[in-house]
C-alpha cells in the first residue's frame, strides 16, 4: 500500500513539474515545442492569420483593450515605429520570421523574445509618456547591431486624437 | 501461496501506474491544444497580401528543379531588354547574369500576379508557367558577370558624383544603427542571405534608385513582411541615390 502511494505521488510529481518547465528563452510552456508547428508558419506570416501586414502595430479590440503586433526578422522589426498611450497595459504579440530575436526597450526592465513558429506575449504599462528605443538583444547576425525600433508613448487624451492610421504605426511621422 | 497468484498481486499496481502516467502525461497535451484554438480565434482576417509568394517546402523545392538548358532556349525573348549576356544595354533596365533563383522567380510569380506592377514585364509572364520560371531562374544564375568587352553592356556606370561614395560605403558595409537601417550587405550579399533577396553587385544604377523610389512611396509594395519598404523609407533621397550609384558603378561588395 505504501509503495502504491509512493509511485502515485511520483508521476503526479513529475506531471506537476512538466506541467510546470517553461522554455527559459521564450518563458513558453515547454509542450508548446513538442507538438511542433502550432503557432504561425515563419514562411506564411504574410499570407494569412493575425501578422499580415495590414493587421500589424496598435490594434483596439471592442472591449477598448490595446495589442501591439509586430514581426522581428532579419534585420528590422515591423513595423518598425509603433504609437501606444501612456498609463494604459497594451499587451505585445510578437513572432519571428526567421531566427529568434528580442525586443528590448532601452531604459526599462521590458522585454520580449520573438520565436519563429511561436507568438510570444506579454503586457506591458508605460507610465510615462515619451520616446523608447528598441533594439534586438538577442544576436541574429550580421545586421544585429543595427536593428532597431522605436516605441512614441503618446500622454492618453493625445493619443486617442490621433488618426486612426497613427494610432496603428507612427511609420509616416 | 501460488506462483500464479504471486505474479497476479504484482501486475495490478504495475499497470495502476503506467495507466496513471499515461493520463497525466496527457495533460499538457490536452492543454496546448486548448491553447492553440484560443489564439486561431484571436485571428483577423487577411486584408493585404504583398505577394503570393512564400518560401515553403513545396516552392523551395520547385525552384531547385529549374533546369537551365530550357531556359537558354526561353530566354531568347528577353534577350532584346536584358541583354544577351544577361547584361542589359539600356540602365533603366535590371541585369539578370548571376541572378538569385530564389528572388528572380519571385518577381516572375509576381509579375504574374499582378503584385508587382509593370505592363511589359506582365505580359512577358503570361505565357510562361512556374516551371518555366524557375529554367529561366536556373539559366540565369548560371551566366557569368564577369566583364566582356565584346558585349554591348551599361553596367559599369561612372557615378554621378563621387562624393557619394562616402555615404554608400556606410551604408552598405554598416548601416545606421541609430535610424534601425540594417547594412544592404547583410541581407544582398556577401556577408549574409536572405530568402528572395538578389544580389546587387553586377545591377544597374538607374534600376536599383527607381525601385528604392517606389519601395520608399509603396508604389512597389511586393517585398514580404514590409520588409524593403520599411528600410527604403528610412533612407534619405541622396542615400538613396548614393547606394544605387555605387552599386552602378560595379564598386559594391560582391
Amino acid at each position: 500500500m505504501k509503495k502504491k502511494i509512493g509511485g502515485i505521488a511520483a508521476i503526479m510529481l513529475l506531471g506537476l513539474v512538466l506541467l510546470s518547465i517553461r522554455y527559459y528563452e521564450v518563458d513558453l510552456p515547454i509542450w508548446h515545442f513538442l507538438g511542433g508547428g502550432k503557432g504561425p508558419d515563419p514562411a506564411t506570416l504574410h499570407l494569412s492569420g493575425e501578422f499580415v501586414e495590414s493587421n500589424l502595430g496598435t490594434a483596439e479590440d471592442a472591449e477598448g483593450s490595446l495589442t501591439v503586433r509586430m514581426i522581428a526578422q532579419q534585420y528590422v522589426f515591423v513595423p518598425q515605429c509603433i504609437a501606444i498611450p501612456a498609463g494604459v497595459p497594451v499587451r505585445f504579440r510578437i513572432t519571428s520570421a526567421d531566427g529568434v530575436h528580442m525586443l528590448s526597450f532601452l531604459g526599462t526592465d521590458y522585454g520580449l523574445k520573438a520565436v519563429p513558429g511561436a507568438v510570444t506575449e506579454a503586457s506591458f504599462t508605460f507610465l510615462k509618456p515619451g520616446e523608447f528605443k528598441i533594439p534586438c538583444n538577442e544576436f541574429c547576425g550580421p545586421g544585429h547591431y543595427a536593428m532597431r525600433g522605436q516605441l512614441e508613448v503618446a500622454p492618453r487624451d493625445q493619443f486617442s486624437s490621433l488618426h486612426p492610421e497613427e494610432r496603428r504605426t507612427c511609420e509616416s511621422r | 501461496m501460488s506462483p500464479v497468484n504471486q505474479t497476479a498481486s504484482l501486475r495490478t499496481p504495475v499497470r495502476w501506474r503506467a495507466t496513471l502516467a499515461v493520463v497525466l502525461l496527457a495533460i499538457p497535451l490536452l492543454w496546448s491544444r486548448g491553447d492553440s484554438s484560443a489564439q486561431q480565434s484571436n485571428a483577423e482576417p487577411p486584408v493585404r497580401v504583398p505577394s503570393n509568394v512564400a518560401w515553403t517546402h513545396e516552392t523551395l523545392v520547385l525552384i531547385s528543379r529549374g533546369d537551365a538548358f530550357r531556359g537558354l532556349i526561353l530566354a531568347r525573348r528577353c534577350g532584346h531588354c536584358h541583354g544577351e549576356e544577361g547584361f542589359s544595354a539600356v540602365p533603366a533596365f535590371p541585369n539578370l547574369a548571376g541572378a538569385v533563383r530564389l528572388s528572380f522567380w519571385k518577381q516572375m510569380e509576381d509579375f504574374r500576379s499582378g503584385k508587382r506592377a509593370s505592363p511589359v514585364m506582365q505580359e512577358a509572364v503570361a505565357a510562361l508557367s512556374t516551371r518555366d520560371s524557375a529554367d529561366l531562374a536556373a539559366y540565369y544564375s548560371m551566366l557569368p558577370t564577369a566583364s566582356d568587352p565584346q558585349d554591348n553592356r551599361a553596367f559599369p556606370q561612372a557615378m554621378q558624383d563621387p562624393s557619394h561614395a562616402q555615404i554608400a560605403i556606410r551604408l552598405i558595409l554598416f548601416g545606421d544603427g541609430q535610424r534601425g537601417i540594417p547594412p544592404c550587405q547583410s541581407c544582398h550579399g556577401p556577408v549574409s542571405y536572405v530568402n528572395g533577396a538578389p544580389l546587387l553587385a553586377h545591377q544597374n544604377g538607374s534600376y536599383l534608385q527607381e525601385q528604392l523610389e517606389n519601395f520608399a512611396s509603396g508604389s512597389r509594395s511586393n517585398d514580404i513582411n514590409v520588409r524593403m519598404r520599411s528600410i527604403a523609407r528610412h533612407l534619405k533621397a541622396e542615400e538613396r541615390t548614393a547606394v544605387s550609384e555605387y552599386y552602378g558603378a560595379g564598386l559594391g561588395p560582391e
